[in-house]
């Protein structure tokens, strides 16, 4: 295949704007998986994308087609995540094409996230395909959208692609434009060769699989590669594409998007973002790597069983194989034992890692309630910059703390403008700007510290705005905040995993809904537990359950064992899923209720 | 070798609005083809057990009285003919008060019957009638009386606590009443709401005003209290008994013994196996006159179900697990299985250990649950 005839693409659009569908219908149009094959959303390989109509991981596929011109054309589709939290992925799959379909709603329009990522395509110098999709809906309305796009983001609409996916409209237009639009990869087949490692993952039989785009250069089986940052050599073993199952061919030529395989055992070898060379002819330089990973949720992931511990370990690194964005490092909890915590892009990456590895890895974990990176300027001089609550300093050592702000971004219908800034006042977030996106739609941008982003921000958003709000946000700077630490004392112990830092003037009213929502959580016991909220000495709330009063099976009838034995298997399993902190023992969830109260 | 025989009896007068055991109502034109399964089973299965000595027979259910004197003599007669039975044999037989007159007692008597388990549940007239008792307290006193006269010395009764509308006075008045009575053995249990019953259904609707956890918990420490002082001495969390009047059936239960359920839905231990006949009257009977196993859900237990039932079971009577019996049968140690749950129980103080003996404190017996559940293994 000629370079010029290849052509690598991702698609950007919101959740639920049709992404999965359209590359369904590419999928299905090229002909490369039958009728037979075809399974909605072919691309979501992880039962959770489907379950929740998400893509967490990039895939990519492989498509021939036949262009008007009656040549064939090598196309590739790199397909990426649309929510914020995935940012770290899509800058990964954009980097690895030449263009990008930016998928739009006819009756939705553009949305926060979406913005977002055209911008990162636009920074990557991508050639941006306007799709207006779910033209065929009553409420469409593409004329309108094209015009908040031109309005918007600046890019010519007119020869944007009207389509829907659902009923197989425009997909051949979208494959011509494709053809048309998408410059071919500019790449050198002569120069020594440079390939960019987008993803990879672990094959139990094969080790780890490099999904790479060959810039300059070939690679074919038997050839002596070089990873350029991690220095590791190895030999290729298999080289292929993806239709879309893992498939082996020949060769992976300049421009091509594919997989290399080559009995490398180490994840760690391979870094998403390095650059794979030659090492008998070796470049000189790497890639320009991707946009570093920064996570900006951290929370502490703990076995509920503590003889878990390595194979909560074992699970984290796998995961991390294929989630480059995931960071963990060993952590110890008075109350917990032994763990690890963990960084996540956002609350998403946090749930979605937090249900595979239960899921998956049928763990039974403990999550204790996200933070943000405090720094903390202590009287001394020193500072230091803390992802876990109970590490903070004595107030004596603290002069100041300062949080992390982000930039909000968000796009609402005008009637729910009010409920966006009231929400956002409460927050304490600092107006920035709002601008009309139409006569119906506004964006709204606000200066919010981070930590009230993840605390219930969105679902507040969205359950005050009927969930027809968009947000966007990205870290800006760190700012000085009146902050303290709430600790959460169940029977006259502090539970170091319990404890939250939060500001000055919302520790009451926090510590009160903690107390009591705990109480709700903490199931009756052989005595009375007393819950107490405290900053510093000072208790500013206390709860109590009430002791169990008595707990015994009386009846036994006609010696019915079998019945009796299922009853404390049940309560023998609930047990399972209570943590021991000293003599009270606490349900996992009530480590993650300090995020579930309202 | 010793056997236990559970005979069930499916009917009732009507169904008690607490109750959710395999018994029903309104269909007492089964009562005599139930009969004749029954007794088709006892005697196929008397042949298969020649080699065992019946030494105790409890004749439950639902309510066996409810049969006519005819039909009960044939069921006993029945077991009687199949059956080796011990001289020495425990015989009981739950009666509901309002449902015998002397001639049926005096059958049961004469027959071989020796034990009689009352279902008094309370000496309220008003509290029966909420719970769905179809007796009342005029006619469990001359019940028993009369039971006396024909000749019954172990008699037994049951009464519960935690009854809708019930007060602390109600349940000591029940308790000294019961007291006056010829009766050695008392069972009292509290009340609980089972799915599916009509307390259940009640409660769903708010319309149930059960006693608070307070008063509930205090009708229990009056049960433990005030039963020993009239010389019922407690032998299993819910069993008291004047000196040697335990009972010998339901001892069988919680030490291990083997015990052969007859008649729809019956539970049968032996040979480490549990298993039950099917509960649905008709098809028990379907199955039997078509030659089929009533059996079903046999369940094997394997070592670890085994040692786990063994413990939480004995330690439901007073003298709890029989460390040397643990230690021969199992033949393993006893403390390298269970060594460090003793030691966390010991501390909470829920269990006591006295010589080869581990058994629940008072405390562990109000928590019986908590402590059970320990016992089964990972």
């Amino acid at each position: 295949m000629q370079t010029k005839n290849i052509r690598n693409f991702s698609i950007i659009a919101h959740i639920d704007h049709g992404k999965s569908t359209i590359a369904d219908r590419l999928i299905e149009y090229t002909g490369t998986l039958s009728k037979r094959e075809m399974e909605a959303q072919v691309l979501d390989q992880m039962d959770l994308e489907r379950e929740r109509g998400i893509t967490i991981k990039a895939q990519a596929v492989r498509l021939d087609y036949v262009g008007k011109d009656g040549e064939m054309y090598q196309i590739n589709l790199i397909d990426t995540p649309g929510h914020v939290d995935f940012t770290y992925e899509v800058s990964r799959s954009l980097a690895a094409c030449e263009g990008a379909l930016l998928v739009v709603d006819a009756a939705q329009g553009i949305e926060a996230q979406t913005l977002a990522n055209v911008y990162l395509a636009l920074e990557n110098d991508l050639e941006i395909i306007p799709v207006i999709n779910k033209i065929d809906l009553p409420s469409a309305e593409p004329e309108k959208v094209k015009q908040e796009i031109e309005d918007v983001i600046g890019l010519d609409t007119s020869d944007a692609v009207l389509a829907s996916a659902k009923v197989g409209i425009g997909i051949k237009e979208i494959l011509d434009a494709i053809v048309a639009k998408v410059p071919a990869p500019s790449g050198s087949t002569t120069a020594p060769l440079s390939a960019l490692i987008f993803d990879s993952h672990f094959d139990a039989y094969k080790g780890v699989i490099a999904y790479v785009r060959v810039m300059d250069g070939a690679i074919k089986p038997g050839m002596k590669l070089k990873m350029i940052a991690t220095n590791k050599e190895f030999e290729v073993t298999e080289v292929g594409c993806f239709r879309p199952a893992l498939t082996n061919i020949q060769e992976l030529g300049t421009g091509q998007v594919g997989f290399v395989a080559g009995s490398i055992k180490n994840v760690k070898d391979v870094r998403v973002g390095d650059t794979i060379t030659d090492a008998t002819r070796p470049v000189a330089k790497a890639l320009p790597g991707y946009r570093g990973i920064n996570p900006m949720v951290y929370c502490g992931l703990y076995p509920v069983d503590s003889s878990d511990y390595d194979n909560l370990k074992d699970a984290l690194e796998k995961l991390q194989l294929n989630d480059a964005s995931l960071l963990f490092e060993p952590e110890t909890s008075i109350a917990l034992g032994f763990g690890y915590r963990c960084g996540f892009l956002g609350l998403l990456h946090m749930d979605v890692i937090q249900e595979r590895l239960e899921r998956e890895y049928n763990l039974s974990l403990i999550t204790t309630a996200p933070s943000v990176i405090y720094h903390v300027y202590k009287t001394n001089g020193e500072l230091i910059k803390i992802d876990n609550p109970s590490h903070l300093p004595p107030v004596t050592e603290i002069e100041r703390i300062d949080e992390p702000y982000v930039r909000a971004t968000v796009i609402v219908p005008n009637d729910y403008v009010g409920a966006v800034m009231e929400l956002s006042q409460e927050k304490r977030g600092e107006f920035k700007d709002m601008k009309y996106l139409d006569v119906n739609r506004v964006m709204v941008t606000y200066h919010v510290p981070l930590s009230e982003i993840i605390y219930d921000y969105f679902d507040r958003l969205k359950s005050s705005t009927r969930g027809y709000a968009s947000l966007d946000y990205e870290i800006t700077d760190y700012q000085t905040s009146k902050l303290v630490k709430l600790d959460i004392l169940l029977n006259g112990d502090a539970v170091d995993a319990l404890s939250v830092i939060v500001h000055k003037d919302k520790a009451a009213h926090r510590g009160r809904q903690l107390a009591e929502k705990l109480k709700g959580i903490i199931p009756q016991q052989m005595f009375e537990i007393p819950i107490q909220a405290a900053v510093g000495n000072k208790v500013i709330a206390r709860e109590t359950v009430r002791a169990m009063r008595k707990d015994v099976l009386a009846k036994c009838y006609g010696g019915d064992i079998s019945r009796k034995r299922k009853l404390l298997e049940k309560q023998k399993e609930g047990k399972k899923r209570m943590k021991s902190v000293g003599n009270v023992e606490i349900p996992q969830e009530a480590f993650m209720a300090i995020l579930k109260i309202d | 070798m010793n056997l236990g025989l559970y005979i069930h009896i499916p009917f009732c007068q009507q169904k008690c609005f607490y109750c959710d055991f395999p018994s029903y109502a309104n269909i007492e034109n089964l009562q005599e083809d139930y009969t004749a399964a029954l007794r088709q089973e006892i005697a196929a299965q008397g042949g298969l057990f020649s080699a065992y000595v019946v030494d105790t027979i409890y004749i439950g259910g639902g309510t066996p009285t409810v049969l006519s004197v005819k039909l009960l003599k044939k069921i006993i007669v029945e077991v009687k003919q199949a059956f080796v039975i011990s001289p020495e044999v425990e015989w009981t037989l739950e009666v509901n008060p309002g449902t015998v007159d002397e001639e049926k007692l005096t059958m049961l008597f004469q027959n071989g019957v020796n034990r009689l388990s009352f279902g008094a549940q309370s000496f309220n007239d008003c509290l029966l009638k909420k719970i769905g008792r179809i007796h009342d307290r005029r006619q469990s006193i001359e019940t028993i009386n009369l039971a006396e006269k024909v000749g019954f010395q172990n008699m037994s009764l049951d009464l519960m606590y935690g009854l809708p509308k019930q007060t602390m006075d109600d349940l000591k008045e029940s308790i000294a009443q019961a007291a006056k009575l010829p009766v050695k053995h008392i069972s009292i249990y509290g009340l609980k709401v089972e799915p599916g019953t009509v307390f259940a259904k009640l409660q769903e609707k708010n319309q149930l005003s059960l006693p608070s956890e307070e008063v509930d918990e205090a009708m229990y420490e009056l049960v433990m209290s005030s039963l020993p002082q009239y010389g019922y001495q407690r032998y299993e969390i819910s069993n008291f008994a004047r000196s040697s009047f335990e009972s010998k059936h339901n001892l069988k239960y919680w030490q291990d013994q083997p015990y052969l359920g007859l008649g729809a839905s019956a539970h049968s231990y032996l040979d480490a196996k549990r298993f039950s006949n099917v509960a649905n009257v008709k098809e028990y009977m379907q199955r039997i006159s078509a030659g089929v196993s009533p059996r079903q859900q046999c369940e094997k237990l394997d070592a670890k179900m085994l040692m786990e039932e063994f413990c939480f079971l004995a330690l439901r009577t007073k003298n709890g697990i029989d460390i040397e019996k643990f230690e021969a049968k199992f033949s393993s140690n006893f403390f390298s299985i269970y060594g460090h749950i003793i030691d966390s129980l010991k501390i909470k103080k829920l269990i006591e250990q006295d010589g080869k003996c581990i058994y629940l404190t008072a405390l562990g017996m109000k928590y019986g649950n908590q402590v059970f559940c320990e016992f089964l293994l990972d």
